[in-house]
């Protein structure tokens, strides 16, 4: 009995302060989805560091016919030359150091080159002999780049020793940067839910005063009183929460796992299912913060 | 039933306190009368029995209860034995007869087959059969304040404070309420009702105690609305108004 009417309640306050309802719902939508958006760069940061820490590789280049750096004065890379950045390589100095490594000649780089520029003009102007040859390393701690780095770079035939991993960390804090500018954004938004929940359900208490009023002359619970204005406002952040939640998934499915994906086949993006982890963390957090400036409020405006 | 110790209350320092070092006890089943001015601390008299504001000093008990003692998530249990009938009737407009009587037992969660029971019940004692689909605004003011006594009644409570109940009401409706209290009272729930309508308390003769300026002067059974002790030279009218009424009433005759 307790609980039907205690439903009617809640039913008849969300009719009665329908557009501030609805005005709730579209603030924690938004809001909750900035944090959802921002949870999922985090996710996506984390799953591409994982798959491509395993991939990048330290590259030493060796000089070519165009090479203007200071070790390449004497012209390309002899075969001598390389065969002594091999040995070196081989070394148990250097072994330490590195799983295994492999020889990649001009052709190689030009065919490697044609495939990942296969759309682009820019393939038919450049030619086998522009393009260096180089030792591909793969190391057992990326971390220890400097070493190889210091070990070669010197070495005459070599122009440079390039990192993939310095390319890949500027990625990282391009996403890393933009997962905190959503955060951001969220922490306003969510300062904008609080405030507008705050005022609803101060109107839906002030709308109803005499229903209150008579409630507790008669001796109803503060919980009879006071659940009906509180379960308002955390229904209607739930309907936002779960708004955001949909949309962050249609979000994956169809922008990240239909359209990104195609275009960039080689990069892994985070699955739909994975954004499900983030579903209940946004609504437990729309319900909480609903439930608790909820509470607030009725504390100052409705006298038990 | 009601037993109030030397009790003061003071809303504002410095202020004259709105109840002054009052003693006073209600037995169960008496039906009171509390007369006086405007400001003399009726309300504030009612509103220390339903502990909606606390005591200065001293002590209220209810029901042998010290009200000060009582938690506040005991205060809706208090409350659950007192009825509270106001002036302004306090309805729901949205609601019909029966649903106003009933809200009252449902926000306390009594089951719907004992709300189907009793409200009728208590419709009949009010003498409102017949009119459990009506509208508040469908009724005459009369109507609409025995809906208000129903639904204070409907829990059984053993005390009903009555604040003012026929201040919006013509004589002969006025007396058409009072048989409802009387009537009530006569069950033996204990009837504490403050007012202003003299007609009432000569006709009913019952307890009526006055109080001034947060003073009770006068403690009578069986009594009057005014001292039976006749005052000389003065009306009742003219003794009783403020020094600030006189003036501007004599401000006006000039």
């Amino acid at each position: 009995m307790r609980l039907l009417f205690i439903l009617g309640e809640i039913g008849s306050g969300l009719r009665r302060n329908l557009s501030m309802v609805i005005s709730v719902v579209l603030v924690t939508f938004v809001s909750l989805t900035f944090v959802g958006a921002a949870g999922m760069l985090q996710m996506q940061i984390n799953q591409m560091k994982g798959y491509w820490y395993d991939k990048v590789q330290v590259a030493v280049f060796l000089c070519n016919d165009g090479s203007t750096a200071v070790g390449c004065a004497s012209g390309p890379a002899t075969e001598e030359q390389q065969a002594n950045l091999q040995s070196m390589l081989e070394s148990p100095a250097v072994k330490q150091y590195i799983n295994d490594f492999q020889f990649e000649s001009q052709a190689e780089a030009y065919t490697h080159f044609k495939e990942q520029f296969s759309n682009s003009p820019i393939v038919d102007s450049v030619s086998e002999d522009q393009l260096p040859a180089s030792f591909r390393i793969n190391m057992k701690n990326p971390e220890k780049y400097q070493i190889i780095s210091e070990t070669f770079s010197s070495q005459p035939g070599v122009e440079t020793v390039s990192d993939q991993r310095q390319v890949l960390e500027r990625i990282f804090s391009w996403m890393n940067g933009a997962s905190v500018a959503a955060m951001g954004v969220a922490a306003v938004m969510i300062f904008c839910a609080v405030l507008l929940i705050t005022t609803t359900i101060r109107l839906s208490a002030f709308s109803r005063r005499r229903e209150t009023g008579i409630m507790r002359l008669v001796g109803a619970s503060k919980t009879v009183i006071q659940l009906p204005f509180i379960l308002e406002g955390v229904i209607a952040a739930v309907v936002g929460a779960v708004l955001a939640s949909v949309t962050l998934w249609l979000m994956a499915h169809f922008w990240l796992n239909g359209d990104l994906s195609t275009q960039f086949l080689n990069t892994p993006f985070i699955s739909s299912t994975q954004v499900l982890v983030i579903a209940p963390v946004l609504i437990a957090l729309g319900a909480g913060l609903a439930g608790i400036s909820s509470l607030l409020t009725l504390r100052r405006y409705l006298k038990v | 039933m009601i037993r109030f110790e030397n009790v003061t209350k003071v809303y504002e320092q410095n202020a004259r306190p709105a109840l002054d070092s009052v003693s006073l006890e209600i037995n169960r089943g008496e039906f009171t009368f509390l007369v006086g001015a405007s400001g003399s601390g009726k309300s504030t008299f009612l509103r220390l029995i339903l502990k909606e504001d606390k005591a200065s000093s001293g002590s209220v008990y209810v029901a042998g209860q010290n009200v000060a003692n009582i938690s506040s998530w005991r205060v809706p249990k208090l409350r659950r034995g007192i009825g509270v009938v106001f002036q302004d009737f306090r309805l729901l407009p949205q609601k019909n007869v029966f649903a106003n009587v009933a809200f009252a037992m449902q926000v306390i969660g009594k089951s719907r087959s004992i709300i189907r029971e009793t409200v009728p019940e208590v419709l009949k004692t009010v003498g409102l059969e017949g009119k459990e689909r009506r509208m508040p605004h469908e009724l005459s003011g009369g109507e609409q304040q025995r809906v208000a006594i129903a639904r204070a009644v409907v829990n059984r409570p053993g005390i009903l404070l009555a604040d003012e109940p026929t201040g919006n009401l013509d004589p002969i409706t006025s007396m058409g309420i009072m048989g409802v209290l009387d009537k009530i009272n006569q069950n033996g729930t204990t009837v504490v009702m403050a007012t202003h309508d003299d007609d009432i308390v000569n006709e009913m003769r019952r307890r009526v105690v006055e109080l001034k300026n947060g003073k009770v002067i006068r403690d009578e059974a069986k009594a009057l609305y005014t001292s039976m002790i006749p005052v000389v030279g003065e009306s009742r009218r003219l003794r009783d108004a403020s020094g600030e009424e006189l003036n501007r009433a004599q401000g006006a005759q000039l």
